[in-house]
C-alpha cells in the first residue's frame, strides 16, 4: 500500500512536470486528489487493513497527500512567474499614437486671460456680472458723465444700431454700462468685475472694431484710492509676477475723479538680481507699461444710479483684455486673436 | 502738444534757484498727470557753432555753383567753399562750423577738398543746424553779432528739451506754456513771472472806437477784444523766435502771425490779425453765417457756411470761421500795414461742431473746444500779443473796443479736508492743501483747523474743469502725489455673498471646458455680420429680425449675428486655405435679434431692457475633415455634443428632429435634447454634416467632410447633481435582436418604442424579471449595430438592439427570461408594423 503511495506521488510529480497551464494542473489535481483520484481511491483502501497498520497506514497517506498538494502549488508557483517573466520581456512603443488618441483642445488666449482675472478677482470677493452688448445711450454715456458733446459719442467713434423704438442704442463702447445696471439693481456694498466684449469704430494695424474689457467696481462705505492701489498691485503680482511695481497717473476718465492711468512696471526687461526693469522694446525703454484706466467713482455717476456719494464711496477700474492676452502671450498683432488660425490657437495650450 | 523746458524756465521766478532740469521735470509732468510721451534734447553740438565774418568770397575756379568764401571765426580767416546762393556781402556774418564741430543732424566736420579747393569748415543753413525748416540757402545773422562769439550766447534757447506731452481733455490750461509752469510752480515752489500775468493796462490809452467791434451773438462769443494797429511792418521774425517756434512744432511765417502763434503756444489763447485795409468798413462783426454763405479759408479750402457756424466779418462777408481759421482775403501779408488783432472767448461746443463740419482741426480750434480762459489770461495774452507786435514788426496801437457776451458763471467750491482724506486713503496737512491750491491760482478762504478744514474755494476762470469738490481733491492729490497714497486694503463690510456668475455663464463656463477637453480650440469670431449671411443660416425671418447697425465699417458688418456658424466657417476656409491640416473649432458667443414683442421685465432697468434687442448666448463647433466616413464622424460629434452636456450635469440624447435644420444635409443630422431635473426633455441643439449647398457657397471643399454642432445655452436646463438609487444586488442578464429597418428609421426611434414596450411590462414585485440597465453600460436598451449591405435589401438596414432584464431581489434566470424579452420583441414588432416600418426579423 505504501508502495503504491510513493507511485502515484511519483507519477504525479512526472505530470505536474509535464503540466503547462493552470488547466492542466486542474486536471492532474482532480485526477490525483478528487474525489475519484487515484490517491484519494488508495484511502478507501485502508479499511482492507489490520487495524495495527491503519495508523502507520494513515499517517503515510497524510504525508502524500500533504507532499502531493504542495508539489501542485510548487509547479503553480513556477508557472505564474514563468508566464510573469515572459510578460515583462514585453517591450511596447508608447511613443506611438494610441487607437483612441484625441488631442487637447485649447481655450482662446483672450479666454484664458479673462479667466485668469476672474479668478484673481473672486479670490478677493468679486462677483463676475454680464451685461448687453447693445445698449442704451443712456447707461453707455448719459450716467457715465459724459457730457452731451463728448466726442465718444460721435458716429465716427461709436457705432449705432437702428432702434425699433425712440431709444437711442449703441454696441457698449465699454463695459461700463454693467456699473451702471449693477448699482442701479443693488444697494452697497458692491464689488463686482464685468468683462465682455465691446466694440468702437477703430479698424487699423493696432486696433479692432471689437475688443475684449474687463471692468471692476467697488463701492462701500470708506472705499479710499489706497484700497484702489491695494487691490491693482494684487492683480498684478498675481497675473504678471510678484513683486512689479504698480504706479498710478493722474488722467481723465468722465466717470471717475480723481482719475489715473495705471502702469505696472516693464516685466520683459526687469533684472532678476535688483528687480528693477532696464527699458526694452516692449516698455519702449519707459521701464512702464500702461495697463489700464481707473480712479474714485465720480459723484455724478453715483448721483444717476441712486447712491448717495455722501454715505458711499468707491472706485473703479478698466483694462483691456486683448492687451493682457498680447502682453502675457507676447502677441504682437491684435488681428490674430481673430482669425481662428488654428496654428495660433493651438499655442497656448493652458 | 510740445512744451520747451527753456520756455518753462523763462516763465519761472529762480529766486536764487538753479534752472528747472530736465529729468526733474519730466518726472514732475508725468506725476502731475500731463504725461511725457517723448522727450527730445535738441540743438546738441550747437556749442561748437560760432558766428563768422565773411572776409572775402570769389568763384570757386573748378565749379559754377560755388563759391570760395574766406570766413573770419575771430581769430583765423579760414578758406570754405559754399554751394548757397544767399551769402551775404563781404562783411556779413553767417553761422559757421568749424573743423572738429559736430552738428545736430550728426556731419562731423573736417577739413576737405572740394573740387581743388581746400574747404575749412562749413558755413550752415537752419536745417542742418536743426533750428528751423528752410533749407534753401544758408542762414545769415545779424551784422552786429562778434565773429568768433558761439551761436549759443547770440540766440538764447538754441539748447533746448522738448517735451511732447499728452493733455486730457479736461486740462485746457496745460495747453500753453504758462499751465504747465504753474502746475510745476506747485511742485517746486516757484510761481510764474508776474510780468508775463500782466494785463492790458499798458494799451488802454488807446481810444475805444465801439463800431470797430460789433457782437450779434452774445451767447456764441463770451468776449472779443479787437485793437486797431497801425505802422506794422511785415517781415521776417528774429532767430529766436524763429528757433523757438521751430521748437514747439510751429513753422514761421511772418514776424505778426508768428507772435499770434508764439503767444498760442505760451499761453493757450489763440489769436488772429486780420489786415484791417482788406476788412470792407475796416471792422468786425460776430454774427451766425447765413445759410449759402462761403468763404476762402486760410489753408485755401473754400467752406460752404451755415447757420450753426459762427463767423467773424466785415461789413458784408464772412472773414473767419470763429475760433477756427481766419479767411484767406485777408490775412496779414508782407504788404500789410493795417491789421486788427483778435482774442476771444468762443463757446467751446459751437467751434468744435463747426471745426467737425468742415474737418477743420487746428491749434486754435483744439483750444477753444476745451474752453480757453475769458477771464486775466486773456488779457494776459492780449498784453503779451501786443508788446511783442511793437518791438518786432513796429505795431502801434490806434484804438481799441471790447465786447462782452455770455461766461459760465463761476462758483464757489468746498473742500471739505474729511472728504479729501477719506476719499485718497492718506492724511494731509491742511497748510499743504492750501499751498497747492493757492499754487494752482485757486482762491481760498479756510474755516475750522486741521480735520475738520473747510476750504471754501474759488476756482480761476482758466480751470473750467475745477467745479466740484472731487476736482479739487483731484488737484490735491496730482501735487500731494499719488505715490504718497499708501497700498491699503480697505477695511470692507463684506462681499455680498452671491454666487460667482450667474447660473447661464457657469454653465457656458463648464460647456467651454469641455469642448475644449473634447479636442476643439476655441476661436472668438466678430459679432458682426451681413446680410446674405443671415439670409443663408436664417431665412427671411433672420432678416425680419434683424438687428441692423446704422454706421457699419463696412456692408458686410451692418448686421448683428444670429448664428455663429458663418465665422467658424469663414475660419476653416482660412484654415484650409492656409494649411489644410484637421481644424476642429468651436465658438461661445452672442446672437442678437429683434424679438416679436419686447421683453417683460421686473428689474429696475425693464423700461430701458424692453427696447433692447434680444441677445442670447449659443455655442457652435465644426470640424474638418472627419477621421472617419460621414456617418460616423456625425456621430463623433453628436458624441462630444452629448458629453459636453453631460458635463453641465444634463442627461442628453440625439433625436431626429421633426422639421430638420436647412443649414444641415437632411440626412445626416440630429436634434440634440437634454432632460431636466423632473425628467422632460428638452431640445437644445443640432448636429450633422454642412449642407453641400453651404459648403459651395463659402467656397469649402464639399465631400461630406464638414460637420457642426449648435448649442442654444438658454435652452439647457439646470443640471441635476444626481440622487442615489440602490446599486443593483444581483446580476442582470441580456438578449440581443437583429431587426431590419427601413434607413431612414433613427436607431433612437426604435429604442424609444422598444423602451416603452419593455418598461411597460415592469411589474411591482421586486422578485419579477423587469427591463433595467445593465450593471456594465448603465443604459437598459443599446444599439450595438447598424449594418447595410450584403443580405440587406437597399434602403434598408439591420439593427442590432441589446436588451437587459434583472429582477431587484433575486438573480433572474434564462428561462424566465427569454419568454419574456420574446413578448417584447413581439409587440415591437407590430408597433414597428404600425409606423409602416415593415420590420423583418433577422
Amino acid at each position: 500500500m505504501s508502495d503504491q503511495l510513493s507511485e502515484q506521488l511519483q507519477q504525479l510529480t512526472e505530470e505536474l512536470a509535464r503540466s503547462e497551464d493552470a488547466d492542466a494542473l486542474y486536471e492532474v489535481r482532480v485526477r490525483y486528489l478528487g474525489k475519484k483520484g487515484s490517491i484519494t481511491a488508495l484511502r478507501r483502501q485502508m479499511g482492507k487493513l489490520a487495524p495495527e497498520d491503519r495508523k502507520a497506514f494513515g499517517q503515510a497517506f497524510n504525508a502524500v497527500k500533504v507532499e502531493a498538494e504542495r508539489a501542485i502549488e510548487t509547479r503553480r508557483d513556477a508557472l505564474v512567474s514563468a508566464a510573469r517573466e515572459a510578460d515583462l520581456a514585453r517591450h511596447e512603443d508608447l511613443s506611438m499614437p494610441g487607437a483612441h488618441e484625441r488631442e487637447l483642445g485649447t481655450l482662446h488666449p483672450i479666454t484664458q486671460t479673462r479667466r485668469a482675472l476672474e479668478d484673481i478677482f473672486a479670490r478677493m470677493g468679486f462677483a463676475v456680472k454680464e451685461g448687453p452688448h447693445i445698449e442704451d445711450e443712456r447707461y453707455n454715456f448719459d450716467k457715465l458723465n459724459f457730457q452731451p458733446g463728448h466726442p465718444a459719442r460721435d458716429m465716427q467713434d461709436t457705432f449705432f444700431v437702428r432702434p425699433r423704438s425712440d431709444a437711442r442704442l449703441v454696441l457698449r463702447t465699454h463695459t461700463s454700462p454693467v456699473q451702471v445696471r449693477t448699482m442701479l439693481a443693488h444697494e452697497p456694498p458692491i464689488r463686482v468685475v464685468a468683462p465682455g466684449t465691446v466694440f468702437r469704430k477703430d479698424d487699423d494695424a493696432t486696433h479692432s472694431p471689437m475688443f475684449h474689457q474687463l471692468e471692476g467696481l467697488f463701492v462701500d462705505r470708506h472705499v479710499t484710492m489706497a484700497d484702489l492701489k491695494a487691490t491693482l498691485y494684487r492683480f498684478v503680482g498675481e497675473f504678471f509676477g510678484e513683486g512689479l511695481n504698480v504706479r498710478l497717473r493722474p488722467s481723465y476718465f468722465p466717470f471717475v475723479e480723481p482719475g489715473a492711468e495705471v502702469d505696472m512696471q516693464c516685466p520683459f526687461c526687469r533684472e532678476e538680481a535688483s528687480g528693477a526693469s532696464v527699458g526694452c522694446g516692449l516698455c519702449k525703454g519707459t521701464t512702464w507699461i500702461e495697463i489700464a484706466g481707473s480712479g474714485m467713482v465720480h459723484p455724478h455717476v453715483f448721483e444717476s444710479c441712486g447712491i448717495d456719494p455722501e454715505r458711499y464711496t468707491g472706485w473703479a477700474f478698466g483694462l483691456g483684455l486683448d492687451r493682457m492676452a498680447m502682453l502675457k502671450y507676447a502677441v504682437t498683432h491684435l488681428r490674430l486673436f481673430f482669425d481662428g488660425d488654428v496654428r495660433f490657437l493651438e499655442q497656448f495650450p493652458c | 502738444m510740445l512744451i520747451s523746458l527753456c520756455w518753462l524756465n523763462e516763465l519761472l521766478t529762480t529766486d536764487g534757484q538753479a534752472p528747472l532740469d530736465a529729468t526733474d521735470v519730466g518726472v514732475a509732468l508725468t506725476e502731475l498727470g500731463l504725461e511725457v510721451e517723448a522727450e527730445t534734447r535738441a540743438g546738441e553740438g550747437l556749442e561748437a557753432v560760432i558766428v563768422g565774418e565773411i572776409r572775402a568770397k570769389e568763384a570757386h575756379p573748378n565749379a559754377d555753383r560755388l563759391t570760395a568764401v574766406t570766413v573770419f571765426d575771430g581769430a583765423d580767416e579760414l578758406p570754405v567753399v559754399c554751394g548757397a546762393s544767399n551769402l551775404p556781402p563781404v562783411g556779413g556774418r553767417v553761422a559757421f562750423a568749424p573743423v572738429g564741430a559736430t552738428l545736430p543732424n550728426g556731419l562731423e566736420i573736417a577739413a576737405r577738398e572740394v573740387r581743388g579747393a581746400t574747404s575749412r569748415g562749413m558755413i550752415c543753413s537752419e536745417v542742418e543746424l536743426e533750428i528751423g525748416p528752410d533749407g534753401e540757402g544758408i542762414l545769415v545773422l545779424d551784422p552786429s553779432w562778434s565773429a568768433g562769439v558761439r551761436l549759443v550766447d547770440c540766440v538764447a534757447g538754441l539748447q533746448d528739451v522738448v517735451f511732447e506731452i499728452g493733455v486730457t481733455p479736461n486740462r485746457p490750461d496745460a495747453l500753453g506754456h504758462v499751465g504747465v509752469a504753474r502746475d510745476l510752480g506747485v511742485r517746486f515752489s516757484r510761481t510764474v513771472r508776474a510780468d508775463r500775468l500782466g494785463g492790458v493796462e499798458a494799451w488802454m490809452g488807446a481810444s475805444v472806437d465801439p463800431a470797430l467791434v460789433q457782437l450779434d451773438a452774445p451767447s456764441a462769443c463770451g468776449r472779443y477784444r479787437g485793437f486797431a494797429l497801425e505802422s506794422l511792418a511785415v517781415g521776417p521774425s528774429p532767430l529766436w523766435m524763429r528757433a523757438r517756434l521751430h521748437r514747439v512744432g510751429l513753422r514761421p511765417i511772418n514776424n505778426v502771425v508768428d507772435v499770434t502763434n508764439f503767444v498760442l503756444s505760451e499761453y493757450g489763447q489763440p489769436q488772429h490779425v486780420f489786415d484791417r485795409d482788406q476788412l470792407e468798413g475796416g471792422r468786425v462783426v460776430i454774427r451766425s453765417a447765413t445759410a449759402g454763405e462761403t468763404m476762402t479759408a486760410l489753408d485755401e479750402s473754400e467752406l460752404a457756411l451755415d447757420g450753426a457756424d459762427l463767423v467773424i466779418a466785415d461789413a458784408s462777408r464772412p472773414q473767419a470761421l470763429a475760433g477756427v481759421m481766419g479767411g484767406a482775403a485777408s490775412m496779414v501779408t508782407d504788404a500789410s500795414t493795417r491789421g486788427l488783432l483778435e482774442i476771444a472767448w468762443f463757446e467751446p461746443t459751437g467751434v468744435r461742431k463747426s471745426s467737425k463740419r468742415h474737418g477743420l482741426h487746428t491749434d486754435s480750434s483744439h483750444r477753444f473746444e476745451r474752453q480757453v480762459d475769458h477771464g486775466d489770461l486773456l488779457d494776459a495774452a492780449a498784453g503779451r500779443a501786443l508788446t511783442l507786435l511793437e518791438t518786432l514788426a513796429g505795431a502801434t496801437v490806434v484804438s481799441r473796443c471790447e465786447v462782452q457776451g455770455e461766461v459760465p458763471p463761476a462758483a464757489e467750491v468746498t473742500l471739505r479736508h474729511a472728504r479729501l482724506e477719506g476719499l485718497l486713503g492718506v492724511s494731509v496737512p491742511p497748510a499743504e492743501v492750501s499751498r497747492i491750491l493757492a499754487g494752482l491760482g485757486v482762491g481760498c478762504v479756510v474755516d475750522g483747523e486741521g480735520a475738520t478744514s473747510v476750504y471754501r474755494c474759488d476756482p480761476p476762470s482758466f480751470r473750467p474743469d475745477l467745479a466740484l469738490e472731487v476736482d479739487l481733491i483731484e488737484e490735491v492729490m496730482r501735487h500731494f502725489g499719488i505715490d504718497a497714497v499708501p497700498v491699503e486694503p480697505a477695511p470692507t463690510s463684506g462681499a455680498r455673498g452671491e454666487t460667482l456668475r450667474e447660473p447661464l455663464y457657469a454653465r457656458a463656463h463648464s460647456l467651454v471646458d469641455a469642448f475644449r477637453e473634447l479636442g476643439f480650440h476655441e476661436h472668438i469670431g466678430f459679432a458682426f455680420t451681413g446680410s446674405r449671411e443671415l439670409e443663408r443660416f436664417g431665412g427671411g425671418a433672420a432678416i425680419e429680425r434683424a438687428v441692423e447697425v446704422a454706421n457699419p465699417l463696412r456692408s458686410q458688418h451692418a448686421m448683428m449675428r444670429q448664428s455663429l456658424l458663418p465665422s467658424l466657417l469663414d475660419a476653416l476656409k482660412l484654415n484650409h486655405g492656409r494649411h489644410g491640416r484637421r481644424v476642429a473649432l468651436f465658438e461661445l458667443g452672442r446672437t442678437y435679434a429683434w424679438p416679436d414683442a419686447p421683453v417683460k421685465s421686473a428689474s429696475v432697468t425693464a423700461a430701458i431692457d424692453a427696447t433692447l434687442p434680444t441677445e442670447r448666448l449659443a455655442l457652435a463647433a465644426a470640424l474638418m475633415p472627419g477621421r472617419h466616413g460621414p456617418a460616423e464622424n456625425a456621430r463623433a460629434l453628436a458624441k462630444v455634443a452629448l458629453d459636453a452636456l453631460g458635463r453641465v450635469g444634463c442627461a442628453a440624447r440625439t433625436r431626429t428632429p421633426a422639421g430638420g435644420d436647412s443649414h444641415l444635409h437632411p440626412g445626416v443630422q440630429a436634434g440634440l435634447e437634454a432632460r431636466d431635473a423632473a425628467g422632460v426633455w428638452h431640445p437644445v441643439g443640432v448636429v450633422g454634416e454642412l449642407h453641400p449647398e453651404i459648403c459651395r457657397s463659402w467656397d469649402l471643399p464639399d465631400s461630406g467632410d464638414i460637420f457642426c454642432v449648435t448649442l442654444d445655452l438658454h435652452a439647457i436646463p439646470a443640471g441635476d447633481h444626481g440622487r442615489l438609487s440602490a446599486l443593483p444586488r444581483f446580476p442582470s442578464t441580456s438578449r440581443d435582436v437583429s431587426i431590419e429597418l427601413p434607413e431612414e428609421v433613427a436607431a433612437s426611434s426604435a429604442m424609444a418604442v422598444l423602451g416603452r414596450l419593455a418598461r411597460a411590462r415592469a411589474a411591482g414585485d421586486p422578485n419579477h424579471p423587469q427591463i433595467s440597465a445593465s450593471d456594465a453600460s448603465g443604459r437598459e436598451i443599446e444599439a450595438l449595430e447598424d449594418y447595410r449591405g450584403d443580405g440587406v435589401p437597399a434602403q434598408r438596414k439591420a439593427m442590432l438592439f441589446r436588451l437587459s432584464y434583472r429582477a431587484d431581489a433575486r438573480s433572474v434566470t434564462d428561462e424566465e427570461v427569454q419568454p419574456l424579452h420574446e413578448e417584447i420583441v413581439a409587440e415591437a414588432m407590430s408597433a414597428f408594423e404600425s409606423e409602416g416600418w415593415a420590420p423583418v426579423r433577422r
